[in-house]
């Protein structure tokens, strides 16, 4: 520019603005044509230039806009505006050590943005992926507050843990989706086939990417401020008996068997207590968050904070959680060629809990304490016997005490050094502190005879603490160019190292003064003897991995991409450490073809398959070593005091190794009419070997029911996983007014248990109290499916009794009122070889919805979900002859044709009880998860007061499900894979109704 | 550019550092191979085997629902349902309260073979005594699991292995008896006649076990042989005859480790205890699960109304037999006397209430900790004098001794009781021996053993099919663990 010596000379000035918003865009690249001469645009979007004479040609460039190119002519100020670029806009996809272009991607995978996550407004952050994200099933462990949410990817494959791998900004996290701020979430991603083998043996039950939000360059500071109120109540309460009907009921009960009730004259009862009324309450939930972001031209930053407090809707403060969380983000460019990411987050929960799962818990004495009973009745001596779990909920909510507060601190520091043309180095290192304090008391309380709750001697506190650490290495280097214009290549190769340790201490002690919580604390507490004890452990697990990725497009449209890792863990033995996990995976651009025909509706259609191997490795550490319990072997001297010895621990297995899924998947995405509809279907399957499986059950003489010891983890057994997601959504502006964004899926899963080495079947889960176990995993039959006896009927009378095969097997002969079990194997007699499939735990299919609508101002949203073809067991209801009974059994047999469904009462000897398909029910649902409607203020009302954004929202959550299922909550589960499905009085999940407001400034 | 990329490799080789990294031992732990190193590990290890007796509960409790004179109980009549099938007779090789049998006394065995196995790692004085008592467990255990199940596995010099029940046989009832007597007779050549610590056995009680153990091989000199032994020492007599003792007592706390007592398996309530793992309590479990539903009254503790004496059994005192009101408790009078309050639970005729309860082993009032079910300190009288008196009578009527010393031995056993003496001879004797054995071990786990051992259970338990219910099934599980290698019991 120097050379030009003539006069014409001139500066030039002007702003830009996006064509489609009309705001002003800061940071647009300014460049003249065939020189290295440019600028950028100010925050207000404004820029100059020197040196310039007519003719000279800029150039516009903006990430997500079409390139402008402008010539100089003799004016000096240029007001341009930038068209939005469609094609540029193309979101891009973390995928693990590295992103993609979505319309590059050949895996299957999913996201869910921040806006998603902004209408959703979840708790947990987990409940974002549930009905968002085909193949994605997400399952609450109950509804108290705090619960963590069991996420399974494209059905269950293991028996052992089946969680995937959760990665927060590159670095595994253990921590729980529950521990992060859903505000902090940019985006998540769903890695869902063979693309997740670049993290080889933590991919198999496919890999979740949680990546926060960060600052924006050349931006002014950005307040953000949420906040909102609500109020949760319980979505339903079971139909009891009330305290007539139920002395009715006992009685008829007793006088069927022939025997006296214990009841006696139930004249006067009334309606009784309604426990159910009495333990449910409305509570509140409040959360407040706030975050200032910017950044500068080479510096951007963010900063939250958020509380949330949440009481339970049974025992209000007795089952609160609250979480508190900091974040810190921060991205600088160190040197033009040399940037520095870190991100530094404080997490903080605080967490009281009721028991709230199977028998003794507040819900299940609830539904089974007598109605007859008054609330103010503590001590049940001298009532009705109702068992040894059955006592006052209320009383039981008042005598518990804990509280368990966890800390943790994590981050990671992320350098990147672009060294050399195409290549860059990127370091990472990340780390995770957690210290998690529990304490507990249990004070001295009579609640009645046998009660397994009483203390009548002395109170106890129980304290510990556990301190989790870990930390992350990550190293890889990246080689990205391109050749000839049609050759494409990211090469990226790469190391991490993994460490987890920690230890736990932990101890009781009796003689808490006062018997009070207050006072509760081993310190000055004053017991002594054999309950005063103490414990610890510590664990340390390391693991060491290698990997490659090669990524090769050819034309923009043949896409290939091929991974290798290498895994070593400690968790094996020496033979057993190393494991290599390949895959590849393939595209194809079909619509950028030339002879791809020219449909006008076809914007965009890709084909793409993956194929590979990946690994689990989540099973107890040192399996394979046969060490010695301590502690677990005691006797008594013959002065009554304990004396220990050593045992052998668990069964060690040498063999033991990963476990291995090789995982296979075909799709297309599909985009039509300028993008407004998107499909993306997809075939799956997932066959996993070697299936890791813990204690699954041996033979009795290798001593595993000796204290302390147990069944080892075997390598044993094959499942298979498949079936087919689709996912269609449609967005499109109908007016300058109104818009429109809706999305729906839906996946199917078939899963099928193919081998099972060493035993025939795996039992699990539990129903009732001392019967068989109720759910198996076997060859031919999905896992975890519900095996009993299947009914047809009931008898009516003794000719229908007389006439059938004889049921005495099952515990006593049968009576007209009672089932009728079939004789599957027609071999004259109902016993245990009669037992068959009668259920499934796993749904068919699942679907989700969502839609959102914008109207000017005011904008509405809502997302349901549904589960089709799963099976439920009912086992709240305890199996004792007293206790109250569900209304269904108002509808009881009470004579020959008065029903073919549910039996009669009776408190003889009967075999209506035992695991049949009288307890299963269809857990298929659909539930109105999310309804929310807001509006935000106009921007000209909102700059007087320096505001730029508000928007005040109304949102009800869990609104109405629509179930046939009887029990509180069809979603509800363990997570255990051989078990599920049984509900055991699962806490429901509360019905939430907000009022919230965010803004911005 | 290729300096760069060196770079590159050497920083990715740098910090790799191979798979060292990887190489570690769990921390704090001791694994089986270093162990058995010192006395104390030794001791440890019989620590470990004694264990298992605390689980032997789950013997005694079915060993007594399934004879004729105890209902099963409990809540309802589906209750603990494998107690109560086995009580009717109708149980099948699906039932839970076997397969504890089956597993617990394995686990006794599992324990005892593990330190057997290592007998020669470490030497020290003194360490055949820890090697007899570990063979005297081994035999116990072992003897339960033949007299329940028949032909089982064993395994002579070391602990079983995964993959052993697909190879090692169930071995012949003659096999199993051998490998006991085997391990008996190396327990009383090695073992001091005084216990090393007051709760460990010595070998009085491994002649005595031995004796029994022969009485059940029908080998009735060598039983009456060793049970003459015991008797002959004088270590023991029966309790209530000597001193300031009182019968009303034997079963007391104060009784004991009492002068009656061969051997005795030691019980607290000093240690918390669960239902998710039973056989961990040390406390007596039989004894919880025995207490009178809701009870709320003197001198005794609540439980679950299991092992409930029959009105054949109450009937079949004489009313001045001082055992009757001693073993056993009629609610309906005690509550009458002493205002005591109690619920009935499972009222079914053929398992349920009967009105009366096992007194032997009702929970004492005691500050047992909690689940206070789950761990009464009640000890278990394994092998009493009176048993030992009964057997050796037993063994000398059928073999060559004689009725004179067994009329000796059975008229102590009776006088105790505030009963004369009997001057019967031959079958007439051996049927009241039988007699006084019904009345005098009644609800301790003998009765149904000996009704088979004699041929008699058919005719006094209901639904009983002789041979099948001589034994009981393998547990299914165990059956398909073993897959073709083993055969079911007949009849199941």
């Amino acid at each position: 520019m120097t050379s030009v010596f003539y006069a014409q000379e001139k500066q030039v000035s002007g702003t830009v603005v996006d064509a489609d918003l009309n705001i002003p865009l800061p940071g647009v690249e300014i460049q003249v044509e065939g020189t290295d001469q440019g600028t950028t645009t100010n925050f207000d979007g404004e820029f100059m230039l020197d040196g310039l004479s007519s003719g000279d040609v800029l150039l516009f460039t903006y990430i997500g806009f079409k390139t402008l190119k402008v010539t100089i002519d003799d004016r000096d100020v240029y007001d341009l505006k930038l068209e939005s670029d469609v094609e540029q806009l193309e979101e891009t996809i973390v995928i693990g050590y590295g992103k993609q272009s979505r319309r590059n991607v050949t895996g299957s995978v999913s996201k869910v943005g921040s806006e998603d996550i902004k209408k959703l407004e979840p708790l947990n952050a987990a409940q974002s992926l549930q009905g968002t994200v085909s193949g994605v099933n997400v399952t609450p462990t109950g509804g108290s507050p705090g619960a963590e949410a069991n996420i399974r990817i494209r059905g269950i494959s293991t028996n052992g843990n089946n969680r995937p791998l959760i990665i927060l900004d590159g670095i595994q996290y253990e921590g729980g989706l529950n521990s992060i701020n859903p505000q902090d979430i940019e985006e998540v991603t769903v890695l869902k086939d063979a693309q997740a083998a670049i993290y080889g043996t933590l991919g198999a039950n496919g890999v979740v990417l949680v990546t926060t939000k960060g600052g924006k360059r050349n931006q002014e500071a950005k307040f953000d401020y949420s906040t909102y109120y609500g109020l949760q109540q319980t979505t339903r309460t079971l139909p009891l008996l009330n305290a007539t009907e139920y002395g009715l009921l006992i009685n008829e009960k007793y006088a069927n068997a022939g025997q006296v009730s214990p009841l006696g004259n139930i004249t006067g009862l009334g309606r009784g207590t309604d426990w159910q009324d009495e333990v449910f309450e409305t509570a509140p939930v409040v959360s407040h968050n706030l975050s200032v972001s910017g950044g500068s031209e080479k510096t951007s930053y963010r900063i939250s904070a958020s509380h949330l407090g949440q009481e339970g809707i049974v025992g209000g403060d007795k089952s609160g959680f609250k979480r508190q969380t900091a974040q810190l983000a921060l991205d600088t460019d160190l040197k033009d060629n040399l940037n520095l990411k870190t991100n530094l987050n404080y997490f903080h929960t605080e967490n009281r809990g009721l028991n709230d799962f199977g028998l003794g818990s507040v819900l299940f004495n609830a539904i089974n304490m007598a109605p007859t009973i008054g609330t103010n009745v503590d001590n049940l001596t001298g009532f009705i016997d109702l068992g040894n779990e059955v006592v006052n909920p209320l009383t039981q909510i008042r005598n518990t005490f804990n509280e368990g507060t966890t800390n943790r601190i994590s981050g990671n520091v992320h350098g990147t050094w672009e060294y050399y043309d195409n290549l860059d180095l990127q370091a990472r290192i990340g780390f995770n502190s957690a210290n998690t304090r529990f304490r507990e008391f249990l004070p001295v309380f009579n609640y009645g005879p046998n009660k397994v709750f009483n203390r009548l001697e002395d109170n106890l506190v129980n304290q510990n603490q556990q301190s989790d650490y870990d930390y992350t290495i990550d190293v890889f280097n990246t080689y990205e160019n391109k050749f000839a214009d049609i050759h494409e290549v990211t090469i990226m190769i790469g190391m991490n190292a993994f460490r987890q340790y920690g230890e736990f201490v932990g101890g009781s002690r009796t003689g808490v003064p006062n018997n009070s919580w207050e006072f509760a604390n081993i310190g000055t507490a004053t017991g002594t003897g054999d309950e005063n004890t103490s414990t610890s452990f510590a664990y340390d697990l390391r693991r060491l991995s290698y990997f490659a990725r090669v990524q090769y497009t050819l034309k923009d449209r043949y896409l290939f991409s091929g991974m290798l890792r290498r895994d070593s863990s400690n968790i094996f033995a020496s033979d057993n450490r190393v494991g290599w996990f390949p895959s590849a995976t393939a595209g194809w651009i079909a619509s950028d073809e030339d002879f791809f025909p020219e449909i006008e509706a076809i914007d965009f259609f890709k084909i793409r398959g993956s194929f590979g191997v990946l690994g689990n490795d989540r099973v107890p550490q040192f399996a394979y070593r046969s060490s010695l319990a301590s502690g677990a072997a005691s006797y008594v001297d013959a002065s009554g005091g304990i004396i220990t010895g050593q045992s052998p621990a668990l069964l060690p297995n040498p063999e033991i190794k990963w476990e291995e899924n090789t995982m296979f998947d075909i799709g297309f995405d599909l985009r039509l009419w300028n993008n407004k509809v998107n499909l993306v279907m997809d075939y799956y399957r997932r066959d996993t070997r070697d299936l890791l499986i813990p204690g699954l059950p041996v033979t009795g003489i290798t001593g595993i029911a000796a204290p302390g010891s147990g069944a080892p983890v075997i390598n044993a057994g094959s499942v298979r996983n498949q079936g087919i997601e689709i996912e269609l959504s449609y967005s499109d502006n109908w007016t300058d007014d109104l818009s429109i964004n809706t999305s729906f899926n839906v996946s199917t899963i078939n899963n099928e248990v193919t081998a099972i080495n060493g035993a025939d079947f795996i039992e699990g889960g539990q129903f009732g109290v001392g019967q068989p176990l109720p759910s198996r995993m076997q060859v031919g039959q999905p896992i975890g499916y519900f095996y009993g006896y299947q009914t047809n009927g009931i008898f009516q009378n003794q000719a229908e009794v007389d006439a059938h095969p004889s049921q005495q097997a099952l515990g006593a002969n049968a009576q007209p009122g009672d089932l009728r079990f079939v004789d599957t194997n027609a071999d004259g007699v109902i016993d245990e070889s009669d037992r068959v499939n009668i259920g499934n735990p796993i749904p068919d299919v699942t679907l989700g919805y969502n839609l959102s609508l914008n109207y000017k101002q005011w904008d509405f949203s809502t997302y349901m979900f549904a589960n089709i073809g799963n099976d439920i067991v009912r086992n709240f209801e305890r199996d004792q002859p007293n206790v109250n009974m569900l209304a269904y059994n108002k509808a009881r047999w009470t004579g020959p044709g008065s029903t073919n469904t549910v039996p009669r009462l009776t408190s003889g000897a009967t075999a209506n009880n035992v695991f049949s398909d009288f307890f299963v029910e269809d857990g298929s649902f659909l539930r109105l998860q999310t309804l929310s409607v807001g509006y935000s203020f106009k921007p000209e009302l909102l700059e007087k007061i320096k505001v730029s954004n508000l928007r005040l929202y109304a949102k009800v959550d869990n609104i109405y499900t629509f179930t046939g299922y009887s029990g509180y909550d069809p979603t509800a589960s363990t997570g255990q894979p051989i078990g599920q499905g049984i509900d055991f009085g699962f806490y429901p999940l509360p019905r939430t109704a907000i009022l919230g407001l965010t803004a911005q400034f | 550019m290729k300096k760069y990329i060196l770079i590159t490799v050497l920083t990715l080789c740098c910090i790799s550092c191979a798979d060292d990294f990887v190489e570690t031992d769990p921390p704090y732990t001791v694994d089986t191979e270093n162990f058995f190193l010192s006395e104390e590990d030794y001791r440890n290890g019989l620590v470990a085997i004694y264990d298992l007796l605390n689980a032997n509960y789950a013997s005694v409790m079915l060993a007594e629902v399934a004879s004729d004179d105890i209902n099963t109980g409990g809540e309802s009549p589906t209750d603990v349902i494998g107690w109560q099938q086995v009580d009717r007779m109708i149980h099948t090789p699906i039932n839970q309260q076997v397969k504890d049998v089956w597993d617990f006394n394995f686990a006794g065995v599992y324990r005892a073979s593990f330190m057997i196995e290592n007998q020669d790692k470490t030497d020290f004085p003194g360490k055949e005594q820890f090697l007899a008592e570990a063979r005297f467990l081994r035999a116990f255990y072992n003897f339960n699991l033949v007299r329940f199940f028949g032909e089982i596995p064993i395994k002579p010099e070391g602990r079983f292995e995964l993959g052993d029940e697909l190879s090692i046989p169930r071995f012949s009832v003659e096999d199993v008896y051998a490998h006991i007597e085997d391990d008996l007779l190396y327990a009383v050549e090695n073992m001091a006649t005084t216990s090393v610590e007051p709760w460990r056995v010595n070998q009085y009680a491994a002649k005595a076990l031995l004796g029994k153990v022969y009485l059940y091989m029908e080998e009735y000199d060598k039983a009456a042989s060793e049970l003459t032994d015991v008797i002959n020492t004088g270590a023991f007599h029966l309790y209530g005859t000597q001193g300031d003792e009182e019968f009303a007592n034997l079963f007391e706390f104060e009784g004991e480790n009492s002068g009656e007592s061969v051997f005795e398996i030691q019980y607290t309530g000093v240690q918390g205890a669960g239902f998710d793992c039973l056989q961990c309590s040390t406390g007596n479990v039989m004894v919880g699960f025995s207490g009178v539903r809701g009870y709320s009254g003197p001198t005794f503790e609540p439980g679950f109304g299991f092992i409930l004496p029959t009105e054949d059994i109450y009937n079949a005192y004489s009313s001045n037999d001082l055992r009757r009101d001693l073993s056993i408790l009629d609610i309906e009078a005690w509550a009458s006397d002493t205002g005591a309050s109690f619920n009935i639970g499972n009222q079914d005729e053929q398992t349920g209430h009967t009105g009366y309860y096992n007194r032997k082993y009702l929970p004492r009032e005691n500050d047992n900790l909690p689940d206070a079910n789950l761990t009464q300190p009640n000890n278990y009288r394994a092998i009493r004098y009176a048993d030992v008196l009964l057997m050796a009578a037993e063994a000398n009527v059928l073999g060559t001794g004689g009725d004179e010393p067994a009329r000796n031995y059975l008229n102590q056993v009776r006088n105790r009781a505030g009963l004369s003496s009997v001057q019967s001879s031959g079958t007439e004797l051996l049927e009241t021996i039988y007699n006084e054995r019904r009345l005098e071990l009644v609800g301790e786990g003998h009765r149904f053993f000996d009704l088979v051992r004699t041929n008699r259970a058919a005719n006094r338990i209901d639904g009983f099919v002789a041979p099948k219910n001589n034994v009981f099934p393998i547990p299914q599980e165990e059956m398909q663990f073993a897959q073709d290698n083993w055969e079911q019991n007949q009849g199941y």
